[in-house]
């Protein structure tokens, strides 16, 4: 039996829970993430380099994976919880002055993506070993070559994270 | 990206009698990290006009053993296949497929399901704003026979389109003997790929789609093995992968499976190698001519003989680690 379709396949508003606010909009089906959170909504720490989904400058933090939002329709995202950049000064995580005090940037272009690629570890795992580190950054690209100093900086915020203990 | 229709269903019948609805003018999004990327290139000759996010259907993310079998639901995530325990130990060889592919962020978004159905990689295929109207868009040449076909076929044309299969998992699958479960019919997944016409990847109707991945339970005294060549560790297309499974009886080969991909249109069993090796131990002399064997009928283009050699090491690397 052939069902019909409850909506006509266009924009519908729905609302996105992004950091701890909610925004209710029309979004387009060929929206992507990425516009929506950078062009629509302002929030402009999520940046977009190759927009072809093989850098990871665009990533954000989807119910706690780190996802590529240029290569993720915003349509497809209600109720799910969305962290971006801007949420980690909010909830005061180290990583920000880790990355500051390791230098763990030139340009700071791609820094936004490596900061939620790393979130997401800690998130998950608060002590990773540099293999584990290195294993969850492979998917983000600097083109000044800063790799080894993410490295110290994860490291770092994980002693952070531990009030120093370690 | 140009704007296109984007549905949401809530069952799989649903998705189906979506697909029925457009006739073939519709393609499911499942992880969506290559569907996405062929719209916003605009690589179609002609363009979907609707995309069905499958996504909203509930529980279609299983991994379990059950009935004597693996069985993997179609949105299945590759980051979760490639750290799943179960997987790991007794699998192996589709553990280590999944955790190569492309980059963290694209395994934590990208499924089973679409990693068996993804489209080529060739770049006259992929080409923006579908420069070259090759034979796989309906058009009448090859444009990597006289081109750069230095990631293209290494055994012959379908029906003169040179393009290779990307897929990681894929080979792995053939390798354990896996079968694909669509809306329609339950599939050996070596069968799954279309053999004839380059206009399509898989064997799917227009209105079907892959419901569960099936894997059988390996033999006691079995292992598998993948192993993929590629210019950067992470992110990239395999230029050539190889996925083994062997079954040994004492010091001597009882059965084995070994699969190429990235070497041509679907992916590529390597029917002599496997045979060879039976009945044989597992040593360097055995590998080297079982894998000099499976790449006897090799037609390599005019820049791409060197893929013969990595295919060959793969093949000996895999089976050796299978002892």
């Amino acid at each position: 039996m052939v069902q019909k379709h409850q909506d006509d396949g266009g924009g519908k508003k729905i609302t996105l829970k992004i950091n701890d606010n909610e925004y209710s909009m029309v979004i387009e089906p060929h929206w992507t993430l990425r516009e929506v959170i950078h062009d629509k909504l302002g929030l402009t720490g999520t940046k977009e380099m190759c927009d072809k989904g093989a850098c990871g400058s665009c990533t954000v933090i989807m119910d706690g994976r780190p996802i590529l939002s240029c290569m993720t329709l915003a349509i497809e995202c209600e109720g799910r919880k969305i962290e971006t950049v801007e949420n980690l000064e909010v909830v005061g995580n180290p990583l920000v002055e880790a990355y500051a005090d390791n230098h763990a940037m030139q340009c700071g272009y791609c820094t936004p993506g490596f900061v939620m690629t790393a979130k997401a570890l800690l998130d998950r795992n608060p002590d990773p070993a540099v293999e584990q580190i290195k294993d969850a950054l492979e998917g983000n690209i600097c083109r000044c070559g800063t790799y080894p100093a993410h490295i110290d900086a994860v490291l770092d915020a994980a002693k952070r994270l531990e009030g120093g203990k370690k | 990206m140009k704007p296109f229709k984007h549905y949401d269903v809530n069952t799989l019948d649903e998705a189906v009698s979506a697909l029925q609805n457009f006739a073939g003018k519709a393609k499911i999004i499942a992880g969506g990290t290559d569907i996405v990327g062929m719209f916003k290139d605009e690589v179609f000759a002609e363009r979907p006009e609707a995309l069905i996010n499958i996504k909203t259907i509930p529980n279609l993310d299983y991994i379990k053993e059950e009935d004597g079998m693996l069985k993997i639901g179609p949105l299945a995530l590759l980051e979760d296949i490639a750290h799943d325990e179960l997987i790991k130990g007794k699998y192996t060889a589709l553990a280590e497929a999944a955790r190569r592919t492309a980059s963290p962020h694209i395994r934590e978004m990208g499924t089973i399901s679409g990693n068996i159905c993804q489209q080529c990689r060739c770049w006259y295929f992929r080409s923006p704003n579908n420069r070259f109207n090759c034979i796989r868009k309906g058009g009448e040449d090859c444009y990597a026979e006289e081109g750069e076909n230095r990631y293209h076929s290494i055994f012959g044309n379908v029906k003169d389109c040179l393009a290779v299969n990307p897929s990681d998992t894929a080979p792995a699958l053939i390798a354990l003997g896996a079968k694909v479960k669509t809306s329609k019919r339950v599939l050996e997944i070596a069968d799954f790929y279309e053999k004839e016409e380059p206009k399509k990847t898989t064997v799917l109707d227009d209105d079907e789609i892959v419901v569960e991945i099936q894997v059988p339970q390996p033999a006691a005294n079995s292992k598998s093995k993948f192993e993929k060549f590629a210019i950067r560790k992470s992110i990239d297309f395999p230029i050539v992968n190889c996925a083994s499974q062997v079954e040994m009886d004492g010091d001597t080969v009882k059965s084995a499976r070994v699969c190429l991909n990235a070497v041509f249109a679907n992916p590529y069993v390597a029917q002599k190698a496997a045979e060879y090796v039976v009945g044989k131990t597992l040593d360097e002399e055995t590998v080297t001519a079982a894998a000099d064997l499976a790449l006897q009928d090799a037609k390599p283009l005019t820049k791409n003989a060197y893929k013969i050699t990595i295919a060959k090491s793969l093949i000996k690397k895999t089976l050796l680690a299978c002892k």
